[in-house]
């Protein structure tokens, strides 16, 4: 993730380029990408053949990368949105969109950059959504830098285009390195290029689905592609749709709220280790997921 | 190894009765001073904790600290099949993933012996803080839960208020209104039948009914139940199990909606 030592040039204005990869397939993560340098090297780095790195192909792209990473002129680093995470929050019952995924990773590239001791004073983005909102929206954040928030950013700017090469091989190495959690006897890896249109990808996803398990954790489960899919899946009926129905949740018809105990005072925290557990472990489905079964419905 | 022998058998099998329609899953933490669990319902709203001790049991061994997780229902099911009468001997090896239920009838001409799975079952401590209660009432048991029944007809949540005049239950739904006042009265006869209130400063408190009702399941248990109540503070209803523990129920009050938006943030 780039150099560890602070190197001098950081000290002086600094400009960020930012971009995503992997923002519309239907599975692997969604990759945020930063490239950095001091104002000075901007010269040299438009001489240095980047581009958006949709135009260029792989083995360019990982030819490119290695070269970014040698040079000590430039810093990079990425954020690596797990599929899980980004099927978490956009199913989740306080929604979080894609939108607010995609700024909160970048916001948190520009913060972790900061926090180096970089000085940055100007920040190239593509946009996401309405280009003037996300503008104002990482000014307040961040009032000393200044920020172009455009279309097409990966095109236009150098430090953009080179963002986005920093992020694309990312996501094509972690795809290509993804190690499938599920245990079957079919598990493949040839899913293509992920996106829903692929007809590989919709051979794979139709050939892995599961009648009650869904997918594998590699999908983004929060995809209406995967809808279709369920159809004939096993019906999932969640405790805290029936706790909203029966008035147990906030929305109560006697317009009084139920405190929950950790409102007043009762805390949690982990079990000794001292004290051995007996009893089989459960399935690491249900554990990672905090599912328990019912007796009674 | 563990190894527990309870000749009043019928207590263990009340306890499961008044524990499991709160809670489904659960923890039995064993060690030298006694079989205590602690748990919190799946919202988070009620907890309940039950001690019994370890001097209460006539045979008591557990040579190192265990956690054995059950499912509350199945093992309600295996003590149904004790007599009331009967002995209740509970064992478990080290290392073991079953339990052993055995249950000797009193003249011990017969002896069943059950072996149950047991459960790996992610839990946390609970953190009770201490507190003081502005209000203890004791009263009979049997009141409390024929009153927390009778209310439920009529609403789904009931406020407790505590005066020097006595103790208060009101509820109020579709169909109108109901109030229970039930007044100290110490000059009773049999004193678990009496009413006894300490007071240090006026409580009102509203709670869901259906919790109540829930922890009412425990008035075989015992006679007289104690509840202790503070403004902001959950509820504390207790049952003590004879000599040997008790069972506790926490249960978060209700408040107005705009109270908590006023609330400093966390």
């Amino acid at each position: 993730m780039g150099s560890k030592i602070l190197p001098k040039w950081a000290s002086k204005p600094c400009v960020m380029g930012i971009d995503e990869a992997g923002r519309g397939p239907v599975l692997g993560p969604m990759v945020y990408g930063c490239l950095y340098c001091s104002q000075s090297y901007l010269k040299t780095l438009s001489t240095l053949s980047f581009a958006d790195s949709k135009t260029l192909k792989e083995e360019k792209r990982e030819e490119l990368f290695e070269t970014l990473k040698l040079n000590d002129s430039i810093g990079w680093d990425v954020d690596v949105i797990d599929p899980r995470e980004l099927s978490a929050k956009m199913l989740k019952k306080n929604k979080i969109n894609l939108n607010e995924i995609s700024h909160s990773s970048a916001m948190g590239l520009i913060d972790r950059v900061l926090k180096m001791g970089v000085l940055l004073t100007e920040v190239y983005i593509d946009t996401v959504g309405d280009a003037g909102k996300y503008e104002m929206k990482l000014s307040n954040s961040f009032p000393s830098i200044k920020f172009v928030v455009a279309k097409k950013a990966d095109s236009l700017y150098p430090v953009v285009s080179g963002a986005s090469i920093v992020a694309k091989v990312t996501r094509d190495r972690a795809l290509r390195e993804w190690v499938l959690d599920e245990t079957a006897e079919n598990m493949q890896r040839n899913f293509g290029s992920g996106y829903p249109g692929d007809p590989q990808t919709k051979s794979w996803l139709e050939d892995h689905k599961h009648h009650i398990f869904g997918f594998p954790s590699l999908v983004r489960f929060s995809w209406g592609t995967c809808n279709s899919y369920f159809k004939d899946a096993a019906e999932v009926l969640w405790e805290s749709d029936n706790l909203d129905e029966d008035g147990g949740g906030s929305n109560n018809k006697n317009g009084k709220r139920q405190l929950k105990l950790s409102n007043v005072g009762f805390t949690t925290s982990k079990r000794s280790e001292e004290i051995e557990s007996s009893g089989k472990g459960r399935c690491r489905f249900f554990q990672a997921r905090k599912l328990e079964h019912l007796t009674y419905f | 190894m563990l190894e527990l022998r309870l000749v009043q058998g019928s207590l263990l099998k009340k306890v499961l009765e008044s524990v499991k329609e709160l809670v489904n899953d659960a923890n039995f933490d064993c060690s030298s001073t006694g079989f205590s669990l602690q748990a919190m319902d799946s919202s988070h709203v009620a907890l309940v904790a039950l001690l019994l001790r370890s001097e209460g049991f006539e045979h008591y061994r557990c040579d190192r600290n265990i956690s054995m997780g059950m499912n509350l229902n199945n093992m309600a099911k295996m003590l149904k099949c004790a007599g009331n009468d009967d002995i209740i001997t509970i064992k478990a090896d080290d290392g073991s993933d079953t339990v052993t239920f055995m249950f000797e009838s009193p003249t011990q001409d017969k002896i069943s012996d059950f072996e149950m799975k047991l459960m790996d079952i992610d839990s946390e401590h609970l953190g009770i803080p201490e507190a003081e209660y502005h209000a203890i009432v004791k009263m009979p048991s049997s009141e409390f839960a024929r009153i927390c029944k009778d209310l439920s007809s009529i609403g789904d949540t009931v406020v407790i208020s505590v005066t020097k005049e006595g103790v208060k239950f009101s509820t109020k739904g579709d169909i109108g209104t109901a109030n229970i006042v039930c007044r100290q009265n110490t000059s009773v006869d049999k004193p678990e039948e009496a009413t006894v209130i300490e007071m240090n400063e006026p409580v009102s408190l509203t709670f869901a009914l259906r919790y109540m009702n829930s922890f009412t399941k425990a008035t075989p248990l015992s006679n007289t139940v104690t509840i202790s109540l503070s403004n902001e503070l959950p509820v504390v209803v207790e049952y003590k199990i004879a000599e040997m523990g008790y069972v506790r129920f926490y249960l978060a009050p209700k408040i107005e909606e705009d109270e908590e938006d006023t609330k400093p943030q966390v």
